[in-house]
C-alpha cells in the first residue's frame, strides 16, 4: 500500500488505519466477531486542503472522521497530525490537541445541548482559548456568531429556538471557536432543506477559503463533494476504492464503484434522466460483519471475474494523485458508468 | 388553571408544613407527649382541633411535631440517596468498562438484600434513632436514583452534543457536571418526589419495628401505627396523619413535576389545552358523499383543501386551499421543503391527520373508484373510511423500518395485509403473500417470508413496506419520501420499482419529495408546495425547463450539478433567508420576503394562481414579466 506523495506540507497524515467493532455473539456462542468498519485507509490532507469523503451508509465514513479525532479509538494504523502520532496520544494531550482538529456533525437537533443558551454553548468553547473577561468573552462569542451569518439577538436563546440551518451555523461557529487548522464536516448539510443547504456549503467555502483550515468533508452527495472539494476519496464497505483530485475523479472516474455512483447523481433534466438507465448496481452493500473476499465490491460489479475474489486488491497509482483499487485494466475506465448488460 | 391551581396549594401546603415543623417549639402548641387518658380519644373540640389520640395526646400537635421528624429524614434521605446515586449513575454511564462495572454492580448487591436485613444490620451497629433512619434510608435509595441516572445517562451519551464536547476537549468532570446532569435532571427530580413518598412511608414501616423513631417522640409513621389498632373505635384518628402524608407526597410531586418542567426551556411553551381541539367531526363541511360521476380517467381530484392544526397560540393552516389531481397511471410528485404542506396533503388524503388536534376545515377529495363513482373522501366517516385504505389507497413512509412491526416475520405481516382486505383460506393468504414479496423482487421470498425486519437491508425492508401497500391491490399510491432514508443505489432501484408496478397495474402515484433530482426521473406532473400553499404546477418538463415561479427556480438552482465546473469563486446559488413561521405569514405572497424580485405588489394580498398554459399555472403576480 503506497502513501500518497504531497506537494504542501500535509496538516494530517493516516496510515494504515483500521477500526474494528465487535458485534455480541448470539446467546449461546460467546464468540465475538470482529466486524471491520475501517479497514486500512490511508490518505493525507494538506494544510488548507479540502478533501471529500464519499461514500454509502455503512461505508465506513463517519467513523474515520471520528476515529481521526480519537472520539473513536483506532484498533491500528498511525494518525499523524503536524507530524506528532497522536494514534496512542494521553488524555490531556488529545484534550490539547481537539483544539486544533474540530467536527462539525450532521444532526443540527442533537448535537447542541438543548438545555444550554447559545451564548453557553459557544462560550465554553471559546473558553478552552484560555479565560476571557466577560465582555471581551461576550464580544468574542458574537464575533463567531456574525461570521456564521447569525446577529447578537441570539445569545440568550436556547436551540430549540433555531431551525435547522440555524443550528448548523451554530455549530460551525462553536467548531471555528478554538481555531482550528483541521475540521471534520460529517455530513453537515444532508438534514437541511435544499434551498438551505446551499446557504450552508457557501458558509463553509468562504470560512474555509478566509481562515485555511484543511478540512475532511464526509457526504453522500458527489454533488456537494464536487462543489467544495480538492481531492476526493471514495469509499466501499470500510476501504477507499479510489481517489484523485476533484477534478480527476470526475471526469476520468476508474473504479466501477465510482463510475456507478457518479452515474446515479441525480439529474435536474427530465428528458436525460428519463434516458438513461437507472439501476447500475444490482442488490445492496454486503454486511461489514461478513465481507466478500477479495474485492469487497465484486458481488454488486458488473466487470468482476474470478480472479477478483482471489485476494484483496492492491491500492494503486494510475495517475497523478490517482489511486484506485480494481485489478482489471482491462475495462475502458475514464467515463461514469452508462449502461450494464 | 387547574394546572396552576395544583401548584399554588402545593407550594404553600409544603411551605407552611415546613415553617409549621420548624417553629413547632416556638408555637403555642399543647405538649405532643402529654397524656390525658381521660379524654383518650376525644373528637374535635377548640382545645385538640384534630382530637386526641388513643393516650389523650392532641393530635394537631403531634402532627406538627410528627413533620419534624418525618419530613427532615425522608428529606435529608432522599437528597443524600440523590446525590450519592446520581453521581454513581453518572459515571456508570458515562464511562465504559470496568469503572461502570464497579460502579453499577454493587448496587444489584443492595438490591439483592431484603430491606428489612440491611436495617436491622445497621442497627446493630448504630443504635435505633433518626439517624440510624436516615442512613438505611439512604442506602436503600440509592440504587433508585443510580438506575434512572444511567439509563438516562446511556441515552444522553450517544447524542452529539456530547461527542461535540469530547471534540472540545473538555475534560470529561465537566461534561458530566455541565453537559450531561442538566440533561438527565428530569428524571431524576420525578424520582426524588417518587423517593421522598416512600421515605416517609418506609420510615412508620421502620418506626414500627423500633428501628426509627423511638416513642414518645411522634412521627406520622409512629403516628399511623398506633392509629391503626384502635380504627374501629375512633376512624378519625388514623385518618388526619394520613392526610398530611397524603398531601405531603401530592405536594412533592407537583412541585417536582413543575421544576422538572422549569428546567426544560423546552417545556416552557404554554400546553395544549384539550378545549382549544378543533373536534374531527365539528367542521361543517361541503359537499356529501358520492358527488356525481366522472367520465374521464381521474383517480383523485382535490379541491381547495384547507386543513387547520391546533397549537398554543391559535392554530396552523398546514395545508391551505390545495388543489391537486391525479389520474390513473400518473405519477404526481408533490415537491417542497419541510413545512411546506406536503406531507399533510397525503396525510389528510389517508384521514390520518392528528385526531383531535387537526382536521379538514374546507375543501373536497373527490376519489374515484372504478366504476366512476366520486366520493368526497373528506366527508366519508373514519369507520367507513377503513374501506378506502389500503383496498383504495395505499401509502408507503419514509422510514420503512416504523411500519413494520418489529417482533412480527414479514410474511406474518403480509398475511395481516392481505387478510384486512379478503377472507381467504389460510393457504390462499400465504401464497399471496408471497406473490406480493415477489412482486417487489424480493429475492429468495419464500425465506423472507420467516425472517423479522431486522434481518432485511433497508433496500428490502423499503420492498417489504411497498408489498404491504399494495396487498389491497390500491388504484392509487401515496409514497411519502420512500427513497430519503437509502443509499443512491438502492434509491435507484426503488424508483425502479414503483415504475414497474406503476406500469402494470396503471396505479396511480402521489410522490411526495423534497428531491428535484428524485422528480426529475419520476414524475409526469410535478406540484410544488410553499407554506401550505400550491405556488407552481406542471409537467415535469415544463417545470424543470421553462419554470415560472421565483421559488421554483430558486429550488432548481440551489442544487449542486456535477456537470457544473465551478471556476475561482465557488459559490451555490440559496434562496436567502429562510421558510416563514406558520404563525406568522406574510400578508401577501408568501415567499415574498425570500423573493429577489419582490415589489410592493406582491405584499398587497395573495396572489392567485395563475394559468401560464393548458397545463401550467403559477402564484406570482410578476411571472409575465420575469418570463
Amino acid at each position: 500500500m503506497t502513501t500518497p506523495v504531497l506537494k504542501t506540507t500535509p496538516v494530517l497524515e493516516v496510515e494504515n488505519l483500521q477500526k474494528l467493532y465487535y458485534s455480541s455473539g448470539g446467546l449461546f456462542s460467546g464468540k465475538r466477531k470482529p466486524v471491520k468498519a475501517v479497514d486500512g485507509v490511508s490518505f493525507s490532507i494538506a494544510r488548507g486542503e479540502v478533501l471529500g469523503l464519499v461514500g454509502e451508509s455503512g461505508s465506513g465514513k463517519s467513523t474515520v472522521g471520528r476515529t481521526l479525532l480519537r472520539l473513536h479509538e483506532p484498533t491500528a494504523g498511525t494518525i499523524r497530525f503536524d507530524g506528532e502520532d497522536i494514534t496512542h496520544a494521553s488524555g490531556q494531550r488529545m484534550r490539547d490537541l481537539r483544539r486544533e482538529m474540530q467536527i462539525i456533525f450532521q444532526d443540527p437537533f442533537s448535537s447542541l445541548n438543548p438545555r444550554s443558551r447559545i451564548m453557553e454553548i459557544v462560550g465554553e468553547a471559546v473558553d478552552l482559548r484560555g479565560a476571557l473577561p466577560k465582555d471581551e468573552r461576550e464580544a468574542s462569542v458574537i464575533r463567531l456568531l456574525e461570521q456564521v451569518g447569525l446577529s447578537r439577538d441570539h445569545l440568550h436563546r436556547f436551540p430549540h429556538e433555531f431551525s435547522g440551518g440555524q443550528r448548523q451555523r451554530l455549530n460551525i461557529a462553536r467548531a471555528l471557536a478554538v481555531r482550528p487548522r483541521f475540521v471534520v464536516a460529517d455530513e453537515p448539510v444532508a438534514a437541511l432543506d435544499v434551498s438551505i443547504q446551499a446557504q450552508v456549503m457557501n458558509l463553509l467555502v468562504d470560512l474555509q477559503r478566509d481562515t485555511g483550515i484543511a478540512l475532511l468533508f464526509i457526504s453522500h452527495d458527489l454533488g456537494l463533494v464536487e462543489f467544495i472539494a480538492d481531492k476526493v476519496m471514495v469509499m466501499y464497505l470500510g476501504r477507499i476504492v479510489e481517489m484523485a483530485s476533484a477534478r480527476d475523479l470526475y471526469s476520468r472516474p476508474f473504479h466501477p464503484y465510482t463510475r456507478a455512483l457518479l452515474s446515479t447523481t441525480p439529474s435536474v433534466d427530465p428528458r436525460e434522466a428519463r434516458a438513461r438507465k437507472r439501476t447500475l448496481l444490482q442488490g445492496e452493500p454486503p454486511s461489514p460483519a461478513n465481507p466478500p473476499s477479495g474485492c469487497t465490491f465484486r458481488t454488486r460489479c458488473p466487470f468482476a471475474i474470478a480472479a477478483c475474489a482471489a485476494e484483496r486488491p492492491a491500492y494503486r497509482q494510475v495517475g497523478e494523485g490517482h489511486y484506485h483499487s480494481c485489478i482489471r485494466d482491462d475495462i475502458s475506465g475514464g467515463e461514469p458508468l452508462r449502461a450494464v448488460a | 388553571m387547574l394546572r396552576n391551581v395544583t401548584l399554588v396549594f402545593a407550594i404553600g401546603f409544603l411551605a407552611a408544613m415546613v415553617a409549621l415543623a420548624v417553629f413547632a417549639p416556638l408555637l403555642p402548641l399543647p405538649d405532643p407527649v402529654k397524656m390525658d387518658v381521660i379524654s383518650r380519644m376525644a373528637g374535635p373540640s377548640w382545645a385538640h382541633p384534630f382530637g386526641q389520640d388513643e393516650y389523650g395526646r392532641d393530635i394537631f400537635s403531634r402532627i406538627i411535631h410528627g413533620a419534624r421528624a418525618s419530613l427532615a429524614v425522608s428529606l435529608t434521605a432522599a437528597a443524600l440517596a440523590g446525590a450519592a446515586g446520581v453521581i454513581v449513575g453518572l459515571v456508570g454511564g458515562y464511562f465504559q468498562g470496568w469503572i461502570e462495572l464497579a460502579t453499577m454492580r454493587p448496587l444489584d448487591v443492595i438490591l439483592s438484600f431484603p430491606p428489612m436485613l440491611l436495617a436491622l444490620l445497621a442497627v446493630a451497629l448504630l443504635g435505633p434513632g433518626a439517624l440510624t433512619l436516615t442512613v438505611i434510608l439512604s442506602i436503600l435509595f440509592i440504587p433508585a436514583y443510580a438506575r434512572v441516572t444511567y439509563g438516562e445517562v446511556l441515552v444522553v451519551r450517544n447524542h452529539e452534543y456530547v461527542e461535540a464536547a469530547r471534540a472540545l476537549g473538555h475534560r470529561p468532570l465537566r461534561i458530566l457536571a455541565r453537559t450531561i446532569l442538566p440533561n438527565v435532571a428530569g428524571p431524576v427530580l420525578v424520582q426524588f418526589s417518587l423517593v421522598v413518598a416512600s421515605c416517609i412511608v418506609l420510615e412508620s414501616g421502620l418506626s414500627f419495628l423500633g428501628l426509627g423513631v423511638v416513642p414518645p417522640t411522634p412521627s406520622w409513621g409512629l403516628m399511623i401505627r398506633g392509629a391503626r389498632a384502635y380504627m374501629h373505635l375512633d376512624p378519625m384518628g388514623i385518618v388526619w396523619p394520613c392526610m398530611a402524608l397524603v398531601f405531603t407526597v401530592f405536594s412533592v410531586n407537583r412541585l417536582c413535576d413543575h421544576l422538572r418542567d422549569v428546567f426544560d426551556p423546552k417545556a416552557r411553551r404554554v400546553s395544549f389545552s384539550p378545549a382549544s381541539a378543533i373536534d374531527e367531526d365539528d367542521g361543517a363541511r361541503g359537499r356529501e358523499a358520492a358527488a356525481g360521476s366522472a367520465t374521464d380517467d381521474m383517480l383523485l381530484d382535490i379541491r381547495n383543501l384547507t386543513t387547520e392544526i391546533a397549537v398554543p397560540r391559535g392554530s396552523i393552516r398546514a395545508v391551505d386551499g390545495v388543489s391537486l389531481k391525479v389520474r390513473r397511471g400518473e405519477a404526481v410528485a408533490l415537491v417542497g421543503e419541510s413545512g411546506s404542506g406536503k406531507s399533510m396533503t397525503g396525510l389528510a388524503i389517508m384521514k390520518l391527520l392528528p385526531r383531535r388536534i387537526s382536521r379538514i376545515a374546507r375543501g373536497s377529495i373527490d376519489y374515484v373508484t372504478a366504476d366512476r363513482q366520486r366520493h368526497d373522501l373528506a366527508t366519508v366517516p373514519l369507520n367507513r373510511f377503513r374501506a378506502y385504505r389500503g383496498k383504495e389507497i395505499g401509502m408507503v413512509f419514509q422510514e420503512p423500518m416504523a411500519c413494520l412491526n418489529p417482533v412480527y416475520t414479514i410474511g406474518y405481516q403480509l398475511v395481516e395485509a392481505v387478510t384486512a382486505h379478503a377472507r381467504l383460506p389460510k393457504q390462499e393468504t400465504w401464497a399471496r403473500a408471497l406473490k406480493a414479496l415477489k412482486q417487489v423482487g424480493i429475492p429468495d421470498p419464500e425465506r423472507r417470508l420467516h425472517e423479522y425486519p431486522h434481518q432485511l437491508s433497508g433496500g428490502m425492508r423499503q420492498r417489504v413496506a411497498i408489498a404491504i401497500a399494495l396487498c389491497g391491490k390500491p388504484s392509487l399510491l401515496i409514497a411519502d419520501e420512500p427513497t430519503t432514508a437509502l443509499d443512491v443505489t438502492v434509491q435507484a432501484q426503488i424508483l425502479d420499482l414503483l415504475e414497474q408496478i406503476r406500469e402494470a397495474s396503471r396505479i396511480g402515484l402521489i410522490f411526495i419529495t423534497h428531491n428535484l433530482g428524485v422528480v426529475a426521473e419520476i414524475a409526469d406532473r410535478v406540484v410544488v408546495m410553499y407554506c401550505g400553499q400550491v405556488v407552481e404546477e406542471g409537467t415535469a418538463e415544463e417545470i424543470f425547463y421553462t419554470p415560472r415561479h421565483p421559488y421554483t427556480r430558486g429550488l432548481l438552482a440551489s442544487v449542486p450539478k456535477v456537470e457544473d465546473k465551478t471556476g475561482g469563486n465557488k459559490r451555490l446559488s440559496s434562496i436567502p433567508g429562510a421558510v416563514p413561521s406558520p404563525l406568522a405569514l406574510p400578508p401577501g405572497c408568501r415567499f415574498a420576503p425570500r423573493c429577489a424580485h419582490a415589489t410592493d405588489l406582491c405584499n398587497a394580498g395573495v396572489p392567485a394562481l395563475e394559468p401560464v398554459s393548458d397545463s401550467q399555472a403559477a402564484r406570482c403576480v410578476r411571472w409575465r414579466e420575469l418570463a
